[in-house]
């Protein structure tokens, strides 16, 4: 092994200790910039009496955004986030249609064509006891 | 009379090959100049510019729309904007086709690399200052690119937007960004990237003894022909600003439906085009991220230019990287023509 003269150890402990406070320093701004101030977004959407969304009615709830549908076989939802960056679909006549990088998807949701992969997320619909309607996004 | 850094950067005589339009287009110089401008209409937007979710896009409505000369200000800040990203991109152009990033300039080159990064990002912040309804889902695919790197990806996705959906933390920190953290990096390196322009020896030339044209001209000459370059530039600009107004839309409310196509901002209509391809991540992060690297190795990779060549356009020696950057070039214009077209 090759003799380290004082110089280089210095040097080399020099360097290493900048490194080491400038790796800490940087991982101690990343965690103070990644700090929350703000509430976690609501995953829980209040939708008023089940009797306002009549059987074989699909309601377009823009705020969230989802698709309500009711059906005989009950509630269920359809998140309109595209699941490839995250736009909003616009409903169409027979599917969905991201604006951004021109995803399709069908009526339920599965992908028609790319760049999507994953079909639209379906959404948890709860109906309590006096006849509520609870969207669950989460 | 003691120097300063303006007899620095104009000594008393130059090479008349050195300021030659037809050489250098005066790109370098005027993009100084618009980043002047840049600063004094930024500054002055602070005076109105509200930056919280609920405020931002009125009080911009406020300087458009109330405020004596207020759109005459909005819109220069814009135009110099745009005009700063085309300016300095002819600017790169020509120093890879005249091959003047050889040694001792190639650190002037990677320095001149960054800053046009942090323009473009500048551009990126300051478009999303506007926080109106033309923004927000370039806002959303932009910063949702972010979460697709992998390891860093959520991390550094909260430590850029503040929470897990853009809000007013996002606001803050982008209007943090680009007035304060991009700003002064920026700052710094214009006046490093001149003064190391001078340090070298100027514009790039072959060496005193290789060169054919003895000609100069004097530190006056040199000043009339920079007053002439920013009279015109000022000139278009204030053209530009007068007949065409900087984009603005209704502020967002959280009910707005999304109606037609979505376009993201013009220097980014390329990689909106590529992303319609397929994996967000390698398209809308690597692509790109590979182009940087390409243009960063362009002084290392390839065959170098005889020094005897330097001083004109399209040197022999240097083919290679010219033929590179003119593939990227055209294959950024020809992507950015594709994005305009309507998806059916």
């Amino acid at each position: 092994m090759p003799e380290l003269s004082r110089r280089d150890f210095l040097k080399l402990t020099t360097n290493t200790l900048l490194t080491a406070s400038g790796l800490l320093g940087f991982g101690a701004l990343f965690r103070f910039l990644g700090y929350q101030t703000e509430p976690l977004p609501q995953t829980e959407f209040d939708l008023g009496p089940a009797s306002n969304y009549p059987i074989d009615s699909r309601t377009l709830l823009s705020k969230i955004p989802a698709l309500l549908l009711h059906t005989d076989e009950g509630f269920s939802a359809l998140s309109l986030v595209c699941t490839h960056l995250g736009c909003t679909v616009e409903p169409k006549e027979s599917g969905f249609t991201c604006p951004c990088h021109g995803s399709k998807y069908d009526a339920e949701g599965s992908v028609l064509n790319g760049p999507a992969q994953k079909k639209l997320n379906a959404l948890r619909v709860e109906v309590t006891t006096d006849g509520n309607l609870i969207l669950h996004t989460d | 009379m003691r120097p300063s850094f303006f007899h620095h950067l104009h000594p008393p005589t130059i090479p008349a090959a050195q300021s030659r339009w037809r050489y250098t287009l005066g790109a370098g110089g005027t993009a100084i100049f618009l980043a002047l401008i840049l600063t004094i209409t930024g500054a002055l937007e602070m005076f109105y510019y509200i930056p919280t979710p609920d405020q931002a896009a009125i009080s911009i409505q406020t300087i458009t729309y109330f405020v004596p000369f207020g759109a005459l200000l909005r819109n220069l800040h814009f135009w110099a904007a745009q005009l700063f990203i085309i300016v300095s991109a002819v600017h790169l152009v020509r120093v890879v086709f005249t091959g003047a990033y050889i040694p001792p300039r190639r650190f002037n080159y990677l320095l001149g690399l960054a800053l046009f990064v942090i323009s473009i990002l500048l551009n990126f912040t300051g478009y999303i200052l506007r926080w109106d309804q033309g923004i927000q889902w370039a806002l959303v695919v932009g910063t949702n690119l972010i979460k697709t790197i992998p390891f860093i990806g959520d991390s550094l996705y909260q430590a850029l937007i503040g929470g897990t959906q853009p809000g007013s933390a996002t606001l803050i920190r982008f209007y943090a960004w680009h007035i304060f953290g991009l700003m002064l990096p920026a700052a710094f390196l214009v006046g490093w990237h001149a003064f190391r322009v001078r340090r070298e020896g100027g514009i790039a030339l072959p060496p005193p003894t290789l060169r054919t044209d003895s000609e100069r001209i004097t530190r006056n000459e040199l000043v009339r022909r920079e007053i002439l370059a920013m009279l015109f530039t000022g000139s278009a600009l204030l053209v530009l600003s007068i007949f065409t107004p900087a984009p603005i839309a209704p502020p967002i409310i959280e009910m707005s439906p999304l109606s037609g196509e979505v376009r993201a901002p013009w220097f980014f209509l390329w990689v909106q085009q590529m992303l319609k391809w397929g994996d967000p991540f390698f398209w809308g992060v690597l692509i790109p991220v590979i182009i940087l690297i390409i243009l960063i190795l362009i002084p290392y990779i390839f065959p170098r230019p005889a020094e005897s060549e330097l001083g004109r356009w399209f040197p022999k020696s240097s083919g290679l990287a010219q033929v590179t950057l003119a593939i990227i070039a055209v294959a950024i214009i020809v992507l950015t023509l594709l994005a305009l077209i309507p998806i059916k």
